[in-house]
Formats: C-alpha cells, sequence, structure tokens
C-alpha cells in the first residue's frame, strides 16, 4: 500500500486535492496493491464501458462487479490518463533535450577539438584558435572555451581576458547575415553616420545588436580598405557603395 | 618545381620563364579590395571564357594582379607590353576587347581614360595624369605580378637582391648599405630602419626575431594590403635580407584577420618561396636559414605598436609595456627583435639591387626613396599613389588626386590616421617629408592622406577620432584610458552645442597631460586630432562654444537649434 502523504504524489506526478482523494478511494475500492494497477484496472474498466459509478458506486462495484458508473468518474479517469500521457510527453522531451543539449556539446567540443589539433596544443596561438572557433559558430560558445582552456592549460579567465578584449569575438550568436557600415575615417567624411542610420532604420536594431529572428546583426567597422566606394555598407561580405534606403531594404529582403 | 640551390639555379630559371613568356601578350586585370568589390572577378572568368572561344589561349595570358592604385576608376584592364589601359570595364565589355585589341591589335576607344580638364581619352597607362607625376618604384611592379604566381616575380628579376646578399655581400654589408640609404620606418615612426637593425644585431642572445608589420589598423589606410596583396614576394624577399644583415632565423608576419584575400595570398606566397628553397633551410645553397611564419591576429589600433604586437605573438592580450629597454633588445620572449612596416622591407630588395645612390638620388634632405600614400576622402581619384619625398601636397590633391570633387573648396587634409594631424589649406605647399609635416603637427605616419572640403566640420573631425581612440585603447595605463575618454566627453558637449567657456583650455590641459604621461604612442599622439584641430581651426571651436553654431551644418544638435 502507498504510504500516505502530505503532498499526494502519483508515479511522479502532482496531484490535486480531489484527483488524490480520487486515487485514494480507487486504491481503497480496488485492495490492489501498486498505483499503477489501479490505475491500470480503472482504465480497463473505462474500456468496457462509458458510464461509471461515482466514487461510492464504485465501492458498490468491487463488490457486485456490476458497472453502473457516474459520467463525473470517467471523465476525471480521462483526465488522469491525460495527464500521464502529459506527463510521459514531458519525460520523453526532457530526455530528447537533454541528449540535444549533449549531442551539440559534444559537437562544439569535437569541433574545438579539430581546430586545437591544427595548432598543436600551442598555447601562444590562443587568438588564433579563438578565431578560428569564431569563425566556425560566429561566436564562441562557453563550452568551447572551458575545452580550450582545459586542453591548453591557460586559464578560463585569460582566455575572457581575450575574448571581451576584441570587438571581433562574441559571446553571443551573431545573425546568419552579418551587415556591418564602415565609419573609418575616409567613409566618414563621405557621410558613414548618415548611412548608419539609414541601415539601423531599415534593420531596426542597433550596431550590436541582433534581429529578434536571429537573422540579422549589425556592427561597424574601421576601413575594410575600398575607400574609393565609400561610405560603405557590407553584407554577407559583398560590398555595397552608398547605397540609397530603398536599395538596403532590397539587400536586406534579398537575405530573407 | 626542384629546389634552387645556387645562385645560377635562379637565373637559369628566371630565363626559362622570360622564354615561356615570350611573345605572348599578357591581360592584367586588378582584382585588389576595391576591384573585388566591383566585379573583377566575373571580368577575369569572362576573359579567360573568351579567349578559349576565340582560340587565343596560346598568345594571351591573363593575370589577375593586385591594387594598380587608381581605385576611383576600377576594375582597371591593362594590355601589356602595349600598356593600353581600359578603366571601368564590366564583364559585357570583354568579348568586345578580345575581339578588337587581343586579336586585331585596335584600340576601344570607349574604354579609355577620359582627362577631365582636357576632355582627351588616354591610351598609355603612365601617361594618365593621375600616375604622371609618380615614382612607382615599390607599387609599380604590382600591376605585372598574378598575385598567385612566384615566376611573375622572378621574372622580374625577384629574388636577385637575396642572391646578391648572400652571396656577394656580408651581413655587415648590407647593414651598412639600409644604414647609408637612410632608409626610414615607413609605419609611422619614420625611425632610421638600418640603426634598429644594427641593435637588433648587437643585442646580446642567439635567438632573433624579426616581424612584418601588417597590421594597418589605420582607417582610410590601405598602402600595406595593396602591396602585401600585390606583390607579395617583395616583402618576403627583403624580410629575408633583412634576417640575414641581423643574423636570424625566424621570422612573423603579422596579419589582420579581416582580409582573408591578404591570408590567402601571403599563405601560398610562403609555400612558393620554401618550395623553391628560397625560405627554409640553406637557402639558394648558402647555408643561411631562415623560416618565416603567418601570424593572423585580430588586432585593434594599438596592436600596431611594436611591444603591443609582440605581446599578441606571444598569445597575450596587446598590451604595450614600457619601453626602458627597447623591443629590438628584449621583443618576442624578452628576445632581441626587429620589426618593420611590409612598405620598409619592401624598399629593402631595391636599395640591395639598384645601390644607395639610386635611393638616396630620390627625395629630400632627411627622408629619402618614395612614399607609398593612400588618397582618400572627398578627392576625385580616390587611390594608392607612390611620390618621391619631398613633392608638395598641393601637387599631390590637384595633380594626382585630380582635386575635389562637385566643385567644392577644399578646407583641410587630414594626414596620418587618428593619430595624425591635419594641414590648412593654406599650408598645402609643405613637401611630403617625414621632419617638415611632424612640424607642422600632422606626422606622416604610414601615409594615409584623407582630404576634408567645406562640408567637413574639424571639431566633428577631431571627436571623430577621439571616438575612435577610446575605443581601439587597451586601457591599461590611466592618461590615455581617462584622457581620451574625458576629451571625448567635452567634444561631444561642444558638438552638441553645450560647450562651455574655457572648455578649450581644459581640451588642451588634458591634451598636455596625456601626451607626456602615457605609457605607448597610442596615448601620447592620441591628443593630435585635438592640438592640431584646435592649432589650425579654432574659429571653428569658438563658433560651437561660444555662437552654438556648427559652420559646416555637420554637428546634429547645433544645426537643430539653428534651424529652429
Amino acid at each position: 500500500m502507498a504510504k500516505k502523504k502530505t503532498k499526494p504524489v502519483f508515479i511522479g506526478m502532482k496531484l490535486t486535492v480531489e484527483q488524490a482523494a480520487l486515487l485514494a478511494q480507487l486504491q481503497e475500492a480496488f485492495d490492489s496493491t501498486t498505483k499503477t494497477e489501479v490505475l491500470l484496472r480503472g482504465l480497463e474498466l473505462l474500456a468496457k464501458s462509458n458510464t461509471l459509478s461515482t466514487i461510492p458506486a464504485l465501492q458498490a462495484l468491487s463488490k457486485d462487479q456490476e458497472v453502473t458508473a457516474q459520467p463525473t468518474t470517467s471523465l476525471e479517469l480521462a483526465r488522469l490518463e491525460a495527464e500521464v500521457r502529459q506527463y510521459s510527453n514531458i519525460v520523453q522531451q526532457t530526455k530528447n533535450k537533454t541528449e540535444g543539449v549533449i549531442r551539440q556539446v559534444v559537437e562544439e567540443i569535437s569541433k574545438t577539438d579539430k581546430i586545437l589539433s591544427k595548432y598543436g596544443g600551442d598555447s601562444s596561438a590562443l587568438v588564433q584558435i579563438l578565431l578560428d572557433i569564431q569563425h566556425e559558430n560566429n561566436w564562441l560558445p562557453r563550452d568551447a572555451l572551458i575545452w580550450v582552456s582545459q586542453k591548453l592549460g591557460v586559464p578560463l579567465s585569460q582566455i575572457y581576458h581575450i575574448a571581451t578584449f576584441y570587438k571581433a569575438f562574441s559571446l553571443m550568436p551573431k545573425g546568419r547575415h552579418p551587415v556591418s557600415v564602415c565609419m573609418g575615417s575616409a567613409c566618414h567624411v563621405r557621410g558613414a553616420p548618415r548611412l548608419l542610420d539609414k541601415v539601423i532604420e531599415v534593420l531596426k536594431i542597433k550596431p550590436g545588436q541582433i534581429s529578434r529572428d536571429m537573422q540579422f546583426s549589425l556592427d561597424t567597422e574601421n576601413c575594410p580598405g575600398c575607400c574609393a566606394l565609400g561610405p560603405v555598407m557590407v553584407v554577407n561580405g559583398e560590398y555595397y557603395s552608398n547605397p540609397s534606403t530603398k536599395e538596403i531594404k532590397q539587400v536586406i529582403a534579398a537575405c530573407k | 618545381m626542384p629546389r634552387l640551390n645556387s645562385a645560377t639555379d635562379l637565373e637559369k630559371l628566371r630565363q626559362e620563364i622570360l622564354n615561356r613568356a615570350k611573345g605572348k601578350r599578357t591581360v592584367s586585370v586588378t582584382n585588389g579590395t576595391d576591384g573585388r568589390a566591383r566585379g573583377s572577378q566575373d571580368i577575369i572568368q569572362a576573359f579567360v571564357a573568351e579567349i578559349e572561344k576565340q582560340g587565343l589561349k596560346d598568345k594571351v595570358a591573363v593575370k589577375s594582379t593586385g591594387c594598380h592604385g587608381f581605385c576611383e576608376k576600377e576594375p582597371i584592364v591593362l594590355i601589356l607590353p602595349e600598356e593600353i589601359c581600359y578603366v571601368e570595364v564590366k564583364p559585357e565589355d570583354v568579348p568586345e576587347i578580345v575581339s578588337t585589341t587581343l586579336a586585331e591589335g585596335k584600340i576601344v576607344d570607349r574604354l579609355l581614360y577620359q582627362d577631365p580638364a582636357t576632355e582627351q581619352k588616354i591610351t598609355k597607362e603612365s601617361e594618365i595624369p593621375f600616375y604622371k607625376p609618380q615614382n612607382r618604384a615599390v607599387l609599380g611592379n604590382n600591376r605585372f605580378i598574378d598575385v598567385e604566381s612566384i615566376d611573375d616575380y622572378i621574372a622580374l628579376g625577384g629574388y636577385s637582391a637575396l642572391a646578391k646578399a648572400l652571396f656577394k655581400m656580408t651581413p655587415e654589408e648590407v647593414l651598412n648599405d639600409i644604414k647609408k640609404a637612410n632608409l626610414r620606418g615607413r609605419g609611422g615612426g619614420g625611425f632610421p630602419a638600418g640603426r634598429k637593425w644594427e641593435t637588433t644585431r648587437n643585442a646580446p642572445g642567439e635567438i632573433k626575431y624579426v616581424i612584418v608589420n601588417a597590421h594597418e589598423g589605420e582607417p582610410g589606410a590601405f598602402m600595406d594590403r595593396a602591396l602585401l596583396l600585390g606583390n607579395p614576394h617583395s616583402v618576403l624577399e627583403g624580410l629575408i635580407i633583412g634576417a640575414y644583415a641581423i643574423g636570424s632565423h625566424d621570422g612573423f608576419i603579422y596579419l589582420r584577420h579581416d582580409s582573408p584575400i591578404t591570408i590567402g595570398v601571403v599563405t601560398t606566397a610562403l609555400a612558393q618561396a620554401e618550395e623553391y628553397g628560397l625560405l627554409g633551410e640553406n637557402i639558394l645553397g648558402s647555408g643561411f636559414n631562415f623560416s618565416a611564419e603567418l601570424h593572423r591576429d585580430i588586432g585593434i589600433f594599438v596592436s600596431g605598436e611594436s611591444s603591443a604586437l609582440m605581446t599578441a605573438i606571444e598569445g597575450a592580450a596587446p598590451e604595450p609595456r614600457p619601453k626602458y629597454i627597447h623591443t629590438s633588445v628584449s621583443g618576442i620572449w624578452q628576445r632581441p627583435t626587429n620589426l618593420n612596416n611590409v612598405e620598409t622591407w619592401a624598399n629593402v630588395p631595391l636599395i640591395i639591387n639598384k645601390g644607395v645612390e639610386w635611393f638616396t638620388g630620390i627625395g629630400t634632405e632627411g627622408s629619402k626613396g618614395t612614399k607609398i600614400i593612400s588618397l582618400a576622402g572627398n578627392i576625385n581619384n580616390v587611390g594608392l599613389i607612390e611620390v618621391p619625398m619631398g613633392v608638395t601636397l598641393r601637387k599631390l590633391i590637384y595633380d594626382i588626386g585630380g582635386g575635389i570633387p562637385n566643385g567644392k573648396k577644399l578646407k583641410a587634409v587630414y594626414i596620418g590616421g587618428p593619430l595624425g594631424g591635419c594641414i590648412p589649406e593654406s599650408l598645402l605647399d609643405l613637401p611630403v617629408d617625414f621632419d617638415e609635416l611632424w612640424e607642422a603637427g600632422a606626422p606622416i605616419g604610414a601615409g594615409s592622406t584623407i582630404v576634408m572640403d567645406e562640408t567637413n566640420c574639424m571639431v566633428d573631425i577631431a571627436r571623430y577620432f577621439l571616438d575612435f581612440l577610446t575605443e581601439e585603447s587597451c586601457g591599461k595605463c590611466v592618461p590615455c584610458r581617462e584622457g581620451i575618454f574625458q576629451m571625448l566627453k567635452i567634444l561631444n558637449r561642444i558638438c552638441e552645442g553645450n560647450g562651455r567657456e574655457g572648455d578649450i583650455e581644459l581640451l588642451e590641459e588634458i591634451s598636455g597631460v596625456a601626451k607626456d604621461a602615457s605609457l605607448c604612442a597610442l596615448g601620447q599622439t592620441a591628443p593630435n586630432p585635438v592640438f592640431s584641430t584646435i592649432r589650425y581651426f579654432r574659429d571653428e571651436y569658438d563658433a560651437h562654444v561660444k555662437k552654438k553654431r556648427c559652420p559646416a551644418g555637420v554637428c546634429k544638435m547645433l544645426s537643430a537649434v539653428e534651424k529652429s
């Protein structure tokens, strides 16, 4: 017999007070030993007839094996069944999720390992390794950094020192389509701030931010080295010379 | 390709390459950063396909070259040996060029450069006014070299300076030549390269390093990128010669990660040189060993500073250190390290090959040779130019640069990037010279020139550069980190129309402290934009502070106040 608990729990699931009472009554009625059996018996009866009696009726039922249940009990049982299903779904989802997370971490680590092996565990290549990780993932995942720290024997704090020192590194995922506007001096005198305003208006995000759908991220840079085109917007590595608002919209729409 | 084991092997190979190319025409297409952004890749493909189609494959070679300098008119197609220069070519023009010029030897008139002053069409590249006053000793070879081909460089006499140094000169003689030539560092400081080399050579320690500083963090500067992308072997040859003179066997080429094209080109160049035996063990059979490694770094602006750069190569964050002991004596891993800029290294083979007299024959008393300068900003011919030292700024801007677009008036020329200074219109007759420009408050730096017209506000420019510098300062020392930040705050205030009486004097005071007390050159020269704009354009500052007015109409808040 199940022990009486202050917080009634049914196969790991919290029950409402009414459900718990119902369960206790069912257990008594069937005189069963396990909770699962109670439920199974209940479901069995449910399958036999759509109309189960209320709890007193059920008690009667256990005596004379006659099924004349009330609709309320059947509803309760149906609800219980649904909740069990829901619970098992949650268990499955959590399991999948954990597996997904584990798989992701394993993937990240194996990718990082490939990069590390390229440099032969040389700790002076730290910046290059971080750059490769950044190129590979578009950002620096924390797990990868921890792995690098352990593999190279470099303290994590030192890795974060470098990762936060440079603007080129991102500790947050970047948008799928990186957009940047050159703010170099040659572009500045040719009106780069005005271009940046236009891009902000179209993308509706500020420099350093990522759009909500994770599609775009906006950054400023200092001179990609094509001053004759200035002011320049760079989208996915393509250069656009002083685009109008309309042209920016077209370029952005083409990315989607 | 077999290894070259002697100077004779190299000469033999050179003859072989020249014989192979005999009687062939060359189509050289600019494929640098600007060119690529304007579709030069498609043009190269179109040429290859069209030449194949018209059956000229054996008679014409197509070369994808680095920047020719004339960025404004790219993509440029140059037909050699006639030097026919077509500008702003589109893929659609290719069939016509192939059938008319390559097959029949006639000229496609509509693609020629038209001089805006005389409206004359110009066929030859060397006669275009943009190129005419230049002396492209270092950059000129870019147009003959396919960036992926070491053979093209060897055909032009490449690596003969290395052979000369290794077999006919002692390291001391090489060093003396560089000292006598008075080659000054092209990266910004203008320090004599020979003296630096000597210090490293004489410094105690078996292991010494040499570095190519190709960081170029300056906005509006693209000299080093273009040189390294267009002619990587010239830099490499200079580096090997320098290593021989210094007695170093390991070198680094420090590059920024965000120019993947350059990284690719340099990687290929290193591999090719190694294959030919020009790099690695026993170079050209001389017994001299030297290997170079590409160091790809992120590089913020301060990474270009020598001690910061060396810290970065060691794998730490690029923070400069006090230089009581110079990096030439104690650099990477506390070993003597010699660092020079890309352009400085590229000058070395020329000096060894052509002689000290040739080099000292160009330029002024204190500054010898040529200087590569990037012209950008509000100017008609944006581009990369190489002029003998001593040319006046006026010639630079009006003769080569073609003046200011849209009939605007020139206000100032900003030289040397964020750490440089401005030269007002009245001083345009100053020559390009390390010392003279230093005195005028606008050190030449690496050679970036940004032209400003009357629509640019000088206070805004100073604010812009400080804004750039606050983000690029490493934050290690207080005068730089806090000084620049406080100056920026004041400048922001002035630009927003909230400037107070005495702000300009306060700026000057903070500038002085930052200049005297900062650890490295970044902090020491960071107040330069403020100093030089106050020095030449105090009236604009006064208008902002006292009259709450921006004369150029750039500063947003002020213009709004004025209108309402």
